[in-house]
């Protein structure tokens, strides 16, 4: 059985007086441990798909299931609890708390998963150490560079134990050598540990990583295919 | 993992709510100061208030009839100089028998007409004790002419400057005190001014002769009264702790009251002085409801404002699995954190207010030019010292505390209802 399934899914919203259609006719299928790209133009709705994957948001039409289970029909307190335990988030930016170090920005969601403090702390410091922030995993990340906080964001996804991870443009915001780093060390931490990854991008570099390319455009899928990583990975 | 359901353990909100209120330091500065201010500017008022009140009642019952009062049932109503307990001596052995703890003050207190050659005034005849009486302690100090009257001075009396003044009576002149009798007839006394005393309370230096207790009671004789029994109008029982009275005035009445006799505590003695603070401490809450507004608009602004800043951080949390409520939480959380320091530092600055204040003073008479403090037919102590009781420091707290966490409410309301997807959006 597919890890996700997506079947016909379709968000309309209002804008004024119009009502725009975000994603049509959306069925997709996703197995454990693929590494997929999500690709297309602005406003091909790459963000609205990721979102009703993760449960951000309702779609108008269809349904997703997750594990076997249908997150369209999850109340609220429900859906929260299944981000929790079920998925990883990497957002485009300001993916981190501000007050916390980069430490405990990653052990937050195990806190909020009430794991015992000393496996969090020792998941948390393991996967700093993979992402390579093992000497800076008490800074704020007022105190990190953009790359840095990226990939204690993926630290984060990762130590919580998702079966998803989903990412929202992750190096949209980054320079050329820390994009291809970070997306070195999330190919890497998803081969290891054989998670799944979805994350959007136009991003040419972030395409190349790939394994899968759903390819997006007005909002519907126009092509879906299997490719041979023909990346080189970075030494992080 | 306990459970699939989301966690935040205090210890983590309390961390976060504490570094969250230190993100724009200055603003909780700011913040944190104007409530502080507020508060000690509210604990020196109320401090002064109940300084100036809790004076003005001290000095009210030493120059009144005591913190509790026995007298003729009726005399309150209908004061009349034949009402009289005529068994003085009886109901000081059993007023003795309980002990009181403090001084119980035998009285007469008489309706005369004192008259000079001059002229003659309506005067109210207080016989007392001339040494050991707290009313002789609260008006000795004020003599500003002659000596005052010596025990067992069946003549001596000694008047206010006021009445000096209407009679023309100088120290050593003579005065004719007429009361009159129940039936219609009047009897008289002639006395000797021995003291002209100026307490600068008109209803005090314009009315009042004192007088030996044995001078008075030559007029309850002439009303038919037994000498030998010691009658006397009241006795005034003066406590050494006033919080006691409750208990004593309960414990006088099961002892002493009859069809004949009342027990009376000072706020039924003195109405218009008990109105008269009611008045003047509804003043004081206002003042206070004025202040408590600028310290909930001033955290209201700053725990909204940081809410406001934040809209995108919540939606991360609320994405990564944070319950609606546990956010809910964690901005109550911020609230109460700034309530506590608010507290403590307003404690703080009003407790250190306080304390000076109720050490040094705050001299109310050079403040009003020297002029008088008298009010309500009693004097506040010229110089002014602050009080606090503690029903009044945990009614202060629980006000600021209250105040400070109800304006969390809606900020706390507001980034609950942060969907994520539109936070992510801004």
């Amino acid at each position: 059985m597919a890890l996700l399934s997506l079947h016909g899914i379709g968000k309309r919203y209002r804008q004024g007086e119009v009502e725009v259609s975000a994603l049509q006719g959306i069925d997709l299928e996703i197995e454990e441990g693929e590494f997929v790209a999500l690709v297309g133009p602005s406003g091909s709705g790459k963000t609205t798909l990721l979102n009703i994957v993760g449960g951000l948001d309702a779609p108008s039409e269809g349904r997703t299931e997750l594990n076997g289970t249908d997150i369209t029909t999850l109340k609220e307190a429900r859906l929260s609890d299944f981000r929790l335990f079920q998925l990883g988030f990497i957002f485009q930016a300001y993916n981190l708390v501000p007050v916390l170090s980069a430490l405990e920005n990653v052990e937050l969601v195990m806190v909020m998963q009430g794991r015992p403090a000393e496996d969090r702390r020792r998941r948390a410091q393991h996967y700093l150490d993979l992402v390579g922030l093992d000497k800076v995993m008490h800074r704020r990340p007022s105190a990190l560079s953009g790359g840095q906080q990226q990939r204690v964001a993926v630290a984060r996804a990762l130590a919580a134990g998702p079966r998803l991870v989903l990412a929202d443009e992750p190096t949209a915001n980054l320079d050329s050598e820390n994009a291809t780093a970070l997306l070195d060390i999330m190919h890497r931490l998803a081969r290891k540990q054989k998670t799944t990854f979805i994350f959007s991008t136009h991003d040419q570099r972030v395409m190349e990583r790939a394994e899968r390319i759903v390819t997006l455009r007005d909002g519907k899928i126009v092509d879906d295919r299997r490719v041979e990583a023909r990346h080189h990975e970075h030494a992080d | 993992m306990n459970s699939r359901h989301s966690h935040l353990p205090v210890a983590m909100l309390l961390m976060l709510a504490w570094r969250n209120i230190w993100r724009h330091w200055r603003r909780t500065l700011i913040t944190l100061s104007s409530i502080a201010i507020g508060f000690a500017l509210s604990v020196l008022m109320i401090g002064i208030g109940d300084g100036a009140h809790n004076s003005l009642i001290r000095n009210a019952i030493k120059l009144g009839e005591g913190h509790i009062t026995v007298q003729p049932r009726g005399y309150l109503e209908a004061p009349a100089n034949h009402k009289y307990l005529a068994d003085g001596k009886a109901l000081l052995a059993k007023l003795d028998a309980l002990e009181v703890p403090g001084s119980v003050e035998p009285r007469i207190a008489l309706q005369v007409l004192a008259s000079t050659a001059n002229n003659s005034v309506g005067a109210g005849l207080e016989g007392l004790s001339p040494r050991g009486d707290r009313r002789v302690d609260m008006l000795k100090p004020h003599l500003v002419d002659g000596a005052w009257i010596e025990p067992g001075d069946l003549r001596g009396i000694v008047i206010g400057a006021g009445m000096a003044g209407k009679l023309k009576a100088k120290v050593g002149g003579k005065v004719v005190l007429m009361a009159g009798k129940q039936g219609g007839d009047s009897q008289a006394q002639l006395a000797r001014v021995r003291g002209i005393f100026d307490s600068k309370v008109d209803e005090l230096d314009d009315y009042l002769i004192l007088g030996d207790i044995a001078l008075a009671r030559r007029f309850l004789e002439g009303e038919g009264a037994d000498p030998t029994l010691e009658p006397v109008t009241r006795f005034a029982v003066f406590l050494d702790d006033p919080d006691d009275m409750a208990a004593w005035k309960a414990r006088l009445k099961a002892a002493l009251e009859s069809d004949r006799v009342a027990v009376l505590d000072w706020q039924e003695m003195m109405p218009q002085l008990v109105q008269f603070i009611m008045v003047d401490d509804a003043g004081n809450y206002i003042f206070l409801v004025l202040i408590l507004i600028m310290v909930v608009f001033g955290i209201l602004n700053t725990v909204l404002m940081s809410v406001l800043e934040r809209t995108r951080e919540f939606g991360l949390l609320r994405a990564l699995g944070l319950a609606r409520r546990q956010l809910l939480a964690l901005v109550f959380c911020e609230s109460l954190v700034l309530s506590l320091l608010a507290v403590t530092i307003g404690w703080i600055m009003g407790g250190g207010t306080h304390l000076w204040f109720s050490t040094h003073g705050i001299d109310i008479a050079s403040l009003m030019g020297g002029g008088s403090t008298a009010m309500m037919g009693s004097f506040m102590d010229p110089v002014i010292r602050t009080e606090l009781s503690w029903d009044r420091v945990v009614q202060l707290t629980l006000i600021i505390f209250g105040a400070t966490l109800g304006s969390g409410i809606y900020p706390a309301i507001k980034a609950a209802r942060v969907t994520p997807v539109q936070a992510l959006r801004t």
